[in-house]
C-alpha cells in the first residue's frame, strides 16, 4: 500500500510560527558586545537559541540579518551538523542535529573558528599513525 | 579535553566532537548556560581513574526495571551510556557480573569506603505491609535497606515514579502498602525524577549535572529538575493550536484525529503534566505519545495512576496553576467550556479544593 493511501494530514505548525516576537532585534546588540569581548581578549561565547523565546520567524529574520558568510563546516557526528560564518566574520550559526535529522540544539557562537572545529592534538597524533601505517605498506 | 573517557568512547567509536555536541545539547536540554556544556564536557572526559570515581549505589525495590530499560536503551547508547564511565556504579542488580553474597559484599564495601559521600539511586516504590515481607533482598526488607543504605549517602535520586511517588504498586488497594523514598527518608537531600519510564536523557542530564558541579539542579514543588519538568506537556504541545481553536479529535479514527487535532477530549493529560516528552521526545526524537496519535496518561504526576482512566477527559482546560488557586470557580467556567465532553458525568473539582490532583480533574 502506497504511504499517501493512509489519509494523514500533517498537523500545521505553531499558529504564530510567521510573527515576530520583537525578542529578535536585541540579540543584535548582543553578538556585538560578544564580538567586542572576542576582539578585546579572545574570550569566546555563545548564545543558546533554543532557550530563548523565538519564533521560527525570529530566527529567520535573525540570520537574514546577519547573513551568509564565506565558510559553511558540515560535522557528521551522531548526525549532521551545520557550522555556518554568517557575513560578519568570527559570528557562527550553528545547528546540531541528531541522526535522525530533527535539530537538538541552535547556537549563535562568537568566535574565530568554533571551538568543535578545530582538531585535537590527541587526534591528531592517531592520524598521523595512520599516515605512517599506510607509509610503511608503501615498500 | 582528554582522559579515560574520551578514549573508551573512541573505542566505541564515539568521536571527541560527537562528545562534545552531545555536552553542548544536554546543557540546551538543562537551561544551562552554553558554557555549562564545555564545563560538563571537560569535566566528565577528565572523569579520574576508575577507583576514584564517584560512587554509585542503585538500588531496585518494587519494580519492572522498566527505568534500567529505558537508559540502557536509548537511542545512542554509548552516549547515553557514558555515563556510567565517569561514575563507579558499586551496586546495580540488573547490570553488575556480581550475583548473590559477592554483590551484597560489593554493596557494603562500597558503602564503607564512600560513606558519606555517595549517590544513591533508587527505582521502585517501599513496601511496608506485612513488615515489608512483599520485596526483601538478601533476607532484608526493601525498607531495612533503604534506611541502612540511606544512612552514608549524598544525595539520593529517586528514578521513576514508583519511587518518587509509589507509582503502579501503590494503585488503589495499594495491596503491598506501597510507599515512596520521601515517605521514608526525611533526612537527606532527595531528587525526583518521576515518568514512567523517566526519558533517559532526564536521568543522564541530572547525573551529569550533580557529576559536575557537586550539587542537585534546582528543584519544584515534587522535587523535581526544573530544567525538565518546569512546563506541562500542554505548554509546549505541537497539538496546542488545534487546543485553542477548539478542534478536537473525537475518537482515535475520525477525521480530527486524522487531521491532527488535539487529544485533549480522548483523556490527554498533557494540560496538568510537568515532563520534557513534547520537546526531547523518545527513542532519540523519533516521536512521542501524543505524537504517536495518543493523549498523555500523566505518568509524571503523582497518583496518575489512580486518576480515574486514561481515556477520560479532564474536567476542564489548561492552566494548572490558575487550577490550583482558584479550583471551585475555574471549575464552574471550565465546565461550560467543555461541557460537551463526557457531559453530567460528574461536577467539576471540589470546591475549595486547594491542591487539585489528576483525581480531582476526572470527570
Ligand atoms: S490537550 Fe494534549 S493533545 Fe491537546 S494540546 Fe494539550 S497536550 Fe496537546
Ligand atoms: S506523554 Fe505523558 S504519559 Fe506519555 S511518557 Fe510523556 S508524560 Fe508520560
Amino acid at each position: 500500500m502506497p504511504l499517501d493511501a493512509i489519509p494523514v494530514v500533517i498537523a500545521p505548525s505553531g499558529l504564530r510560527a510567521g510573527e515576530l516576537s520583537g525578542n529578535a532585534p536585541p540579540l543584535l546588540r548582543e553578538i556585538a558586545e560578544m564580538v567586542r569581548r572576542l576582539l578585546a581578549s579572545g574570550e569566546t561565547s555563545a548564545i543558546d537559541l533554543q532557550a530563548l523565546p523565538l519564533t521560527p520567524a525570529d530566527l529567520e529574520w535573525l540570520r537574514e540579518q546577519l547573513g551568509e558568510g564565506e565558510i559553511a563546516v558540515t560535522l557528521n557526528a551522531d548526525g549532521e551538523s551545520s557550522l555556518d560564518e554568517t557575513a560578519c566574520p568570527g559570528v557562527w550559526w550553528i545547528t546540531h542535529h541528531n541522526p535522525m535529522g530533527a535539530v537538538v540544539s541552535a547556537f549563535i557562537e562568537v568566535a574565530f573558528v568554533p571551538e568543535v572545529v578545530k582538531a585535537h592534538p590527541e587526534d591528531v597524533v592517531i592520524g598521523l599513525e595512520h599516515l605512517e601505517l599506510l607509509i610503511s605498506d608503501l615498500s | 579535553m582528554k582522559g579515560p573517557l574520551i578514549e573508551t568512547l573512541a573505542r566505541h567509536g564515539v568521536t571527541r566532537r560527537t562528545f562534545v555536541k552531545y555536552c553542548a545539547t544536554l546543557a540546551s536540554m538543562m537551561a544551562l548556560p552554553p558554557a555549562a556544556g564545555r564545563a560538563m564536557a571537560e569535566a566528565m572526559a577528565a572523569a579520574p581513574a576508575a577507583s576514584k570515581r564517584p560512587s554509585v549505589i542503585w538500588l531496585p525495590f518494587q519494580e519492572c526495571t522498566g527505568c534500567t530499560e529505558s537508559i540502557t536503551r536509548s537511542h545512542s547508547p554509548t552516549l547515553e551510556g557514558l555515563i556510567f564511565d565517569v561514575i563507579s556504579l558499586d551496586y546495580q542488580e540488573t547490570l553488575m557480573a556480581a550475583a548473590g553474597h559477592q554483590a551484597e559484599e560489593a554493596l557494603h564495601a562500597a558503602m564503607a569506603a564512600n560513606d558519606g559521600k555517595y549517590l544513591l539511586i533508587v527505582d521502585g516504590s517501599i513496601p511496608l505491609g506485612l513488615d515489608g515481607a512483599y520485596s526483601c533482598i538478601a533476607g532484608k526488607s526493601n525498607l531495612e535497606t533503604l534506611k541502612e543504605v540511606a544512612k552514608g549517602a549524598a544525595a539520593i535520586v529517586a528514578m521513576g515514579s514508583c519511587a518518587a511517588y509509589g507509582g503502579l504498586p501503590k494503585a488503589n488497594p495499594n495491596p503491598t502498602g506501597a510507599v515512596s523514598v520521601a515517605d521514608i527518608i526525611k533526612d537527606k537531600p532527595i531528587i525526583n525524577i518521576p515518568g514512567c519510564p523517566p526519558i533517559p536523557a532526564v536521568i543522564t542530564g541530572v547525573l551529569a549535572h550533580y557529576l559536575t558541579f557537586g550539587s542537585l539542579p534546582e528543584l519544584d514543588k515534587h522535587s523535581r529538575p526544573k530544567a525538565f519538568y518546569g512546563e506541562t506537556i500542554h505548554d509546549r504541545c505541537y497539538r496546542r493550536p488545534f487546543y485553542d481553536q477548539g478542534k478536537f479529535a473525537k475518537t482515535f479514527d475520525d477525521e480530527g484525529a486524522r487531521k491532527g487535532w488535539c487529544l485533549f477530549e480522548l483523556g490527554c493529560k498533557g494540560p496538568v503534566t510537568y515532563n520534557a516528552c513534547a520537546t526531547v521526545k523518545w527513542n532519540g526524537g523519533v516521536s512521542w505519545p501524543v505524537e504517536s496519535g495518543h493523549g498523555c496518561l500523566g505518568c509524571s504526576e503523582p497518583d496518575f495512576w489512580d486518576a480515574g482512566g486514561f481515556y477520560k477527559a479532564l474536567s476542564m482546560p489548561a492552566d494548572p496553576l490558575k487550577l490550583a488557586a482558584k479550583a471551585a470557580v475555574v471549575g464552574a467556567a471550565a465546565g461550560v467550556a467543555v461541557s460537551f465532553v463526557n457531559r453530567g458525568k460528574k461536577s467539576a473539582a471540589k470546591s475549595a479544593h486547594e491542591k487539585t490532583t489528576l483525581a480531582d480533574l476526572e470527570k
